[in-house]
């Protein structure tokens, strides 16, 4: 078989099987729950804000907070990552160029998946292992003068996360919209262009443009938000807290929400898109998109949806948001914003329900394939197909519990925190109407997500 | 009101509510529309031409560029057969996104037998890969 004829259409760009639906009973409990707590909370809770990341938190020994500060130990973090980035590019350029590479499941399954589930158990760790910035640092190595590291031109504040909100939609693009997302040449077109991206802007910007413009690190900073970890903000200690508490630590910048609209949209249409009837729509339609092919014309079609997923999520967030009485007109533009922190559990939820048997699977399947990056059959630290276990796959009953409790549970911490948030910024008197809104949405997105993970 | 009351209130109505849930979902089993939803779906589940072992039969043509059925559901047992009869004007190749997946190469020729089965439990997508269509999506259950 030639080269270009093994190269298929993969879902996820990584092959192999997707995730049994979830029962219309669990779907139906799910959505239960998450209507019962929304009501509880919006009806019995506090009334006075309680989360706050300004409280101390318990710290934990001095020699944690010198261990993660140290510069030694930082640089051998971002070492062992470069090194790791060299054996997946090795693999990709010299590996086999068909599905046995390990080059997709690298970078769709534990890039973007692991990296939220390292980010929200320990905190923003691409921040150090970023290969991006690691070069970056090399390069600043040799100089001297201060200014460069600044950049030669100051970011605008009100760019904000808005670069980051390109490069993250350029990722679900290729994974979800694009005509084949398994295509190894895809893939490291759009590294390459990443790359160039970083760099070109980090010259220009200084180091402030990794933290704006990398959709990874900004991935990463966002759902960190919800890890029990986080530093003492008077003496910088490391220390274990509340992660209600942690959670509205999210900056407030332009593009925030659109950040978690293209994150939580994205992940909405991936289930939305494996549906027959999306399917069957594309089929239909394709070629009534003028100027292209059939095939690109299925592209054009997927593109447009996952805009309209995502435009769906920021627009009814940012209305609900805004729908509340007794505030001014300046206030009210911010409010979307102010309370952007609040999706961030309904995302790690529902990123975890639908992801989490990809992550360990297909996780596993890849680790596999990095053991014999050049398709030699070497078997380095002894590891062999045969080794994967699919645990959750055969235990499907396991598996939609742990999804539907994973999108319960995000929703009820959303709409605590989104009540929280709620008491701070709404004047008294509109704090219990001016939430109607929010958490009529909340229920919505969860109902929705509930309903995909069953249908699709 | 304390906090523990509040739990216990939310933990009451959601009880309530999950229970009626339940009850209600019976009378509508989840899985008996999959199979209906693609109208140009023509296929024999179970056919009795497998022999004692109960398993999946779904039959495949391919006419002047043309795949019937396309997106269409099944169901399927894990660790037990499922054929592809295929009857093709072309030569094509049968994607078969399974763990771990399966090739077939499809000739020009009539009623050509692919059979298979899928041990690890999920959706299964069969693609032709020159027309770039998915054929059917085998729900593998355990």
């Amino acid at each position: 078989m030639t080269p270009e004829a093994a190269v298929t259409v993969l879902a996820h760009g990584v092959g192999g099987s997707t995730d049994l639906p979830v029962p219309l009973s669990y779907a139906l409990i799910g959505a239960a729950w998450a209507l019962a707590a929304t009501f509880a909370v919006v009806a019995v809770a506090w009334s006075t804000p309680r989360f706050d990341p300004a409280k101390p938190g318990r710290e934990l020994p001095a020699w944690v907070t010198a261990v993660v500060d140290s510069p030694v130990v930082r640089w051998i973090v971002a070492g062992a990552a470069a090194i790791f980035s060299i054996w997946v590019a090795v693999a990709a350029i010299w590996g086999p160029q068909d599905s046995d590479n390990a080059l997709p499941g690298v970078f769709y399954v534990l890039l973007w998946v692991g990296l939220v589930a390292i980010s929200v158990v320990v905190g923003p760790v691409w921040r150090v292992i970023s290969p991006v910035r690691t070069v970056w640092r090399l390069v600043q190595v040799g100089r001297r003068d201060a200014a460069a590291s600044q950049g030669r031109v100051q970011y605008r504040p009100d760019w904000g996360y808005w670069p980051a909100v390109v490069g993250l939609f350029a990722f679900v693009w290729l994974e979800l919209a694009s005509s084949d997302p398994g295509s190894l040449t895809a893939i490291k077109i759009w590294t390459l262009i990443y790359l160039v991206a970083m760099l070109a802007g980090a010259a220009l910007f200084g180091s402030t443009w990794f933290a704006r413009a990398d959709p990874f690190e900004v991935y990463g900073v966002t759902v960190s938000r919800l890890a029990p970890f986080r530093r003492n903000r008077v003496t910088g200690r490391i220390v274990v807290g509340n992660p209600l508490d942690h959670l509205p630590s999210m900056p407030v910048r332009p593009g925030t929400v659109a950040v978690m609209a293209v994150l939580l949209g994205s992940t909405a249409f991936d289930s939305f898109s494996q549906s027959a009837t999306f399917s069957n729509f594309v089929n239909r339609n394709d070629a009534a998109i003028p100027l292209v092919g059939d095939s690109a014309g299925g592209t054009v079609l997927r593109t447009l949806t996952l805009l309209l997923f995502v435009l769906a999520v920021g627009v009814t967030f940012s209305a609900a948001a805004r729908a509340a009485a007794g505030v001014g007109r300046e206030r009210r533009r911010e409010l979307p914003a102010l309370l952007a922190h609040s999706l961030i559990p309904i995302v790690v939820g529902y990123i975890f329900a639908h992801y989490l048997s990809y992550l360990v699977e297909r996780g596993q399947e890849t680790i596999v394939r990095l053991a014999d990056p050049l398709g030699r059959g070497w078997h380095l630290l002894g590891l062999d197909s045969g080794d994967v276990q699919y645990l959750l796959s055969l235990n499907p009953t396991l598996l939609w519990t742990i999804k539907v409790a994973a999108v319960v549970i995000g929703h009820i911490l959303a709409v605590i925190a989104a009540h929280d948030k709620a008491l701070r910024v709404l004047p008294v008197g509109h704090q219990l109407t001016g939430q109607l809104a929010m958490m009529l949405t909340m229920v919505g997105y969860t109902f929705a997500g509930l309903y995909l993970l069953f249908g699709a | 009101m304390s906090r523990s009351c509040i739990w216990r209130i939310a933990s009451a109505i959601g009880a309530a509510v999950a229970v009626l849930a339940a009850c209600g979902s019976e009378t509508s089993p989840p899985n008996s529309s999959s199979a209906s939803q693609s109208p140009s779906a023509q296929i024999s589940a179970a056919a009795p031409s497998t022999g004692a072992e109960a398993g999946t039969v779904i039959d495949v043509t391919v006419d002047e560029g043309v795949a019937t059925p396309t997106n269409a559901e099944v169901q399927a047992v894990a660790g037990q057969p499922i054929v592809l009869q295929v009857t093709s004007d072309a030569a094509d190749s049968l994607h078969v996104h399974s763990v771990p997946e399966y090739i077939f190469d499809v000739a020009a020729a009539p009623y050509q037998r692919f059979e298979f089965t899928v041990d690890i439990p999920g959706r299964v997508a069969v693609e032709l890969h020159d027309l770039h269509v998915t054929v059917v999506t085998i729900e593998v259950r355990p």
